[in-house]
């Protein structure tokens, strides 16, 4: 059931990804291949190392040792790492739009820094995604003016109007009321269904279950176990997985 | 010999306003000299100061270690002295006479840099680290989300200091009376030396800083309003 709908395409490979903040070793040797289409979410206690993991793959940590590879093109000193990372979405946990910028400049921003878009083309793919997230009336507006889910919302606009090939998200429903999480798993979820490649850090386990095609269960800076969601949430086989899962579930 | 040196003291005590009155063209030339310097030495340093503040910041020591010596140098020095260095010490080694406008204005740029310089990498080192992290992410380059996103949000951030620092210089500016300068303050001294009133002109020209600086400060909270207004809801 995995792999019938998903290319064999290696869209993000990891190979002995080692990752230290001083003495403190956090990641200690991920390997992990994702396809094209595939929809992987990293769960896991805190400080386990499932943020660091997703934030190496664009690089805003750079490992200690080990590869990241997006699409082919491995990352070395030597790759402009600007290019990669456009092509790589990431959704934060606490939003992190500019606060002293309108939602539609949030989003036409990068278009034409970095796409050398027009601005007449940048703000028309951002109203389209604006749409698309359901917040075409807020293109005005300030970022502070909106609530958690909307602003959230906006970022992923603001993420996939680089039409990027892969879409990062760490925790983007952790910051929210619980009344709004909803609105931006809905997004999620349309994203996933329409092909997007995506990697996501989350504590929403009935999100994972559906829309997961792999779950992986980050520990102590390994996957120690990794399997679709029904294996992972209903059969998982090491015990730190099935503790972990009978305190959260 | 007690009686005329009494009718001396006696007539010294005297406030002798026609002299303010005469003064005050003099006086203030001597101010718009003041703010000249002033608005181009804070001009300059706001330039320095966001060049070096950055360069403080920058993870190249080549960089960050000039940056530095430069800001602990001028911070840890007097004005007076940089100004005595300028004006008296350096035309020793290029073996040429410096215009005291040119020596005064840098003398106060470079000064008042080192300050701003502080301002800026406080300001941009007060932006959230997600800020960047989003630009990034989306692609930008180090410099383009320094210039979009970190500047715009760290100058707002900055504007009081800024305006403290205007201040601070226009006061400090006085200091260049010393190499012959002419602004508020040495006209002050010369018109003193013509017409022995100290009491009226030094009391002129600490009414007309205040005028200034009082100004300055006003204009400094209309700012701040101004910005933190078109943040909400406009």
């Amino acid at each position: 059931m995995i792999d019938s709908k998903k290319d064999q395409e290696v869209m993000i490979e990891l190979k002995d990804l080692h990752k230290s903040f001083g003495q403190n070793q956090i990641l200690k040797g991920v390997d992990l291949k994702v396809n094209r289409s595939e929809v992987v979410v990293i769960i896991g206690p805190s400080g386990s190392g499932k943020s660091t993991l997703l934030r190496c793959v664009n690089y805003l940590e750079v490992p200690t040792s080990g590869t990241v590879t997006i699409d082919g093109e491995t990352i070395t000193p030597k790759v402009d790492i600007n290019t990669i990372r456009a092509e790589v979405g990431m959704v934060f946990q606490h939003f992190n739009l500019f606060p002293h910028m309108t939602v539609l400049r949030n989003i036409t921003l990068a278009q034409e820094k970095v796409r050398k878009k027009s601005r007449q083309d940048a703000e028309q793919t951002a109203m389209e995604l604006l749409k698309k997230v359901g917040l075409a009336e807020k293109a005005q507006a300030y970022p502070d003016e909106l609530s958690g889910g909307q602003q959230q919302r906006v970022a992923i606009a603001r993420a996939l109007a680089m039409q990027p090939k892969i879409m990062l998200f760490d925790e983007p429903t952790s910051a929210l009321d619980p009344e709004m999480v909803n609105e931006v798993l809905d997004v999620m979820r349309d994203l996933a269904e329409s092909g997007m490649t995506m990697m996501c850090v989350t504590h929403e386990m009935g999100f994972a279950r559906q829309v997961a095609d792999r779950v992986l269960f980050v520990d102590q800076g390994i996957i120690l176990e990794q399997g679709s969601p029904d294996e992972v949430f209903s059969h998982p086989k090491e015990r730190r997985t099935q503790e972990f899962l009978s305190k959260i579930l | 010999m007690s009686a005329p040196v009494f009718l001396i003291y006696k007539k010294k005590m005297s406030f002798d306003l026609q002299l303010v009155l005469d003064s005050l063209p003099l006086l203030g030339l001597g101010a718009l000299v003041t703010i000249e310097i002033t608005a181009v030495a804070v001009s300059m340093g706001v330039m320095i100061g966001l060049f070096v503040g950055i360069a403080e910041l920058s993870r190249y020591g080549w960089l960050r270690v000039p940056a530095k010596l430069y800001v602990d140098f001028i911070r840890g020095t007097p004005l007076l002295v940089q100004i005595f260095i300028i004006y008296f010490a350096l035309p020793v080694i290029i073996g040429a006479r410096i215009d005291p406008f040119i020596a005064a204005v840098s003398a106060c740029s470079i000064n008042s840099g080192a300050y701003v310089a502080e301002i800026f990498r406080s300001g941009i080192q007060s932006i959230d680290r997600g800020q960047t992290e989003a630009g990034r992410s989306l692609g930008m380059s180090w410099g383009q989300t320094m210039v979009t996103v970190i500047i715009p949000q760290a100058f707002r951030r900055i504007i009081p200091q800024l305006g403290n620092e205007f201040i601070a210089m226009l006061k400090d500016s006085s200091l260049v009376s010393v190499i012959g300068f002419e602004e508020l303050t040495r006209k002050g001294q010369l018109i003193i030396a013509s017409t022995y009133g100290s009491l009226e002109i030094w009391s002129s020209v600490a009414v007309i800083y205040l005028v200034m600086t009082l100004s300055i400060s006003r204009f400094v909270s209309y700012l701040e309003k101004r910005f933190n207004g078109s943040k909400k809801v406009r």
